[in-house]
């Protein structure tokens, strides 16, 4: 008897134990016996040991580097909108920037993926199921051709701030 | 230094005061207005020294008669206390001050305090943090803000980020009843400062910037059940129009359903019109004024038609909604101008009869001044540098637009002033009942726009258009004006390095008040403008200055400082460190002078 016949057999005699609470009961049998948890231990049947999980590290974007993907991606973030809140080439708006090496959710190709394809809980929509996956690797490898250098903040060194209006010194 | 410009401002006034003779005999610190020379507003009532309403009145005048601080006085005006909200983003609006205590709402995640005005130091009498999905800021055009709470019946009223209304028990902070308004998902959120009118919560939604459809609705105050809501597009019996009842004053604003036939098919479902600023009330007409945002897509092309009723001043009865009038001052609007701009209702004579008014400075550069009981327009003139057009047709009640400064068609347009944040923007005016002028915080910035087709995917912005600002004429981005809305004239104005992002106070002492983007509290002449008195109030203003008699009965003015709005990236530089936007050009030293900051200050003599 396999384990999933037994949890089957199980789950009727929990079923007979409700209709019990609900008085539909009409053979004055015994109370079914206690579960048998100690049976329920061993799972053979679909627990093996496998492969180790592949790391999301070790994901990598089907075309990544791919010209015609970027192309791609590169109309895909226009035509999605994603324009409107990430800016032009990534400079950011509403949503983060995404043409630096910073990254607010992880910038390896799964995290990315998994950015666009659940969503993030401040306001990224989740794309999965609405667009095809391949589509989703297309923007990944688009964004991923945007980042480059990390963008330099501006200091003001020794010019006092009413003085004027002048450009800052870097 | 600082002495020496005091008795510099002091011996200006002293002067000032000489050759005008203007100036204040009273000295009492809170004063009815019975010595105001016209009557302020509709529902006119004397001052009670509180500020219980997000624009002190029904009327939106921003006016409180309380004369302690006058501009013999005020240079010696000092910070008595300041609160840190703990939220770093911008803080639009203002507090409310009822029954010596302070309440102050936060931008997202919406904090609601409540300060003891009776203690020193105002200790907190309670707190409130409400659950409110994280997921609204997605979908927030310009910053996670809050333009303030209303109150009623002890009873404490607000809106949520996400399209939720809240109302607190104002004696303890206890949740009352709390109701979804609109859908995040569709790019839905709440921002705007409810009225109470009648028992009945005034609200409207945000999201013109992601083609939502804009509406007004009324919650019974004790429960929150919606009791009425009007769309600003749609069929008219989804407007709320019937046609025995609809009176606009204009034949373009005559027929039926022109909130489905100005549009091209089903465009008007996600057409925008929302309804996210002040709203004013008249109790004798009984009708609710508001105006209503941009038409969406903001590429014009995309919906041919006047595009109604975006873009245009709403007069609704308070008890079912019913629209009365409507004007739309931006037909088929091309530049984002957006109609919401508060509405002033005012008795002034008008030759030579006292006329019911309702002043409106509007994003596309025009001040109205119309008759509140029929739409009627009686002068519309620019206030600020306007290209756009080169007059107005009061007969039809339309602007004259310049051909080669519409958007949309073969190329860019470029250089058409105001921007799309217009001669001004959510930064309400206020209008003082004693000089008869309205103290307007306006924009200085054109710009260049491009247009392109752009698809609606619900939740996601709808632009269809991208713009570069650029200074307007005298490089300033700003100026604080003084306006004569009969004559239609500009009296004075104070030039601003950065648009003026925060609104005006006005009082009886005539002293008028604002704040700057680079984080100066000002008081100035209400009659000719002198700066009298300047604090550094660290972060960036862009809320709206308030004031009220506290319990030991003298005048306090209270601000918020923490830039935000629109401007939240400009000075954000490094704040967030997975988020390093450039600033844009238009004011990319900004950051020179202010960051981001969450304050409340409260100052006395």
């Amino acid at each position: 008897m396999g384990v999933r016949a037994l949890t089957l057999a199980l789950l009727l005699v929990a079923c007979g134990g409700a209709s019990d609470d609900r008085g539909q009961r009409t053979s004055a049998s015994p109370p079914a016996a206690p579960p048998a948890r100690a049976v329920l231990a061993p799972h053979p049947d679909y627990i093996t040991a496998g492969p180790p999980r592949q790391s999301i590290d070790t994901v990598t974007n089907p075309f990544a580097g791919d010209e015609n993907a970027i192309a791609a991606g590169g109309r895909l973030y226009e035509q999605y909108n994603c324009v409107s809140c990430h800016g032009g080439e990534g400079a950011g708006g509403i949503g983060p920037t995404l043409n630096d090496p910073r990254w607010k959710y992880g910038g390896t190709p799964a995290e990315i993926f998994q950015s666009i394809y659940e969503g993030r809980p401040e306001g990224m929509p989740m794309w999965g199921g609405r667009i095809p996956d391949e589509q989703i690797w297309q923007l990944s490898a688009y964004l991923e051709s945007l980042v480059g250098e990390d963008m330099a903040t501006v200091n003001w060194p020794g010019v006092p701030a009413e003085a004027g209006r002048r450009t800052p010194v870097r | 230094m600082r002495s020496a410009r005091n008795l510099q401002v002091l011996g200006s006034i002293v002067a000032f005061v000489l050759s005008s003779g203007c100036a204040r005999e009273d000295d009492a610190p809170s004063v009815p207005t019975g010595d105001a020379p016209a009557v302020r507003s509709a529902g006119d009532w004397p001052e009670d020294g509180q500020w219980a309403m997000p624009a002190k009145d029904y009327a939106n005048t921003r006016y409180s008669a309380l004369s302690e601080i006058d501009t013999s006085n005020v240079a010696g005006l000092r910070p008595v206390w300041s609160f840190t909200t703990g939220v770093l983003r911008g803080h639009e609006g203002q507090p409310l001050v009822i029954d010596n205590t302070m309440y102050v709402v936060t931008p997202f995640p919406h904090i609601a305090y409540a300060f003891d005005l009776t203690q020193e130091g105002y200790p907190l009498k309670w707190k409130y943090t409400p659950d409110v999905n994280p997921a609204a800021i997605g979908v927030a055009c310009c910053d996670i803000v809050n333009r303030g709470p209303a109150y009623a019946d002890g009873r404490l009223i607000y809106n949520l980020l996400d399209a939720h209304t809240v109302a607190l028990d104002a004696e303890t902070g206890r949740e009352l009843w709390k109701v979804r308004t609109g859908d995040i998902n569709l790019g839905e959120t709440t921002t705007m400062a409810p009225i109470i009118v009648d028992g009945k919560a005034i609200v409207g939604n945000s999201g013109g910037e992601f083609g939502v459809r804009g509406w007004i609705a009324a919650l019974d105050v004790e429960t929150g059940e919606e009791v009425w809501r009007g769309w600003s597009t749609g069929p008219d019996t989804d407007v709320l129009i019937d046609i025995a009842t609809f009176r606009p004053f204009y034949e373009r604003a005559r027929g039926r359903d022109l909130g489905v036939t100005t549009w091209p098919a089903d465009q008007w479902k996600i057409g925008g019109g929302t309804v996210w600023l002040w709203l004013s009330y008249d109790p004798e007409l009984d009708l609710i004024y508001y105006g209503t945002g941009n038409p969406s897509p903001f590429n014009p092309e995309q919906r041919p038609g006047d595009n109604k009723w975006t873009t245009s001043i709403m007069a609704r009865r308070s008890t079912d909604g019913s629209l009365i009038w409507a004007y739309q001052q931006t037909p088929h609007d091309n530049w984002d101008f957006d109609g919401t701009n508060e509405n002033i209702l005012v008795d002034l004579p008008f030759r030579d009869s006292v006329r019911k008014l309702l002043v409106h400075f509007d994003r596309n550069g025009f001040a109205y001044t119309m008759d509140r009981v029929t739409g009627e327009v009686l002068v519309a003139e620019p206030y600020v540098h306007t290209n756009v057009a080169t007059g107005f047709d009061l007969a039809t009640g339309v602007i004259d637009y310049v051909a080669e400064k519409q958007t949309g068609g073969t190329g860019p347009t470029y250089d058409f002033c105001p921007s799309h944040y217009g001669g001004k923007d959510q930064q309400p005016a206020a209008y003082s009942p004693r000089t008869q002028l309205f103290y307007v915080p306006t924009n200085n910035m054109c710009e260049d726009w491009e247009t392109f087709e752009v698809s609606y995917i619900a939740g996601t912005p709808y632009y269809g258009m991208s713009g570069t600002l650029h200074p307007g004429p005298g490089g300033h981005l700003g100026e604080f004006i003084a306006w004569d809305a009969v004559a239609g004239r500009k009296v004075w104005g104070i030039e601003e390095p950065y648009p003026v992002w925060g609104g005006g106070l006005a009082t009886g002492g005539d002293v008028v008040f604002y704040g700057t983007l680079d984080g100066w509290f000002k008081a100035v002449s209400a009659r000719d403008g002198r700066l009298l008195w300047r604090y550094k109030v660290g972060s960036g203003v862009v809320g709206n200055p308030i004031t009220y008699v506290g319990p030991d009965g003298r005048q306090y003015v209270a601000i918020y400082a923490g830039i935000g709005g629109v401007w939240f990236n400009d000075v954000a530089h490094g704040a967030e460190p997975h988020n390093v936007p450039q600033p844009s050009a238009i004011v990319k030293d900004l950051g020179r002078h202010t960051s981001w900051g969450g304050m409340v200050w409260v100052f006395a003599l």
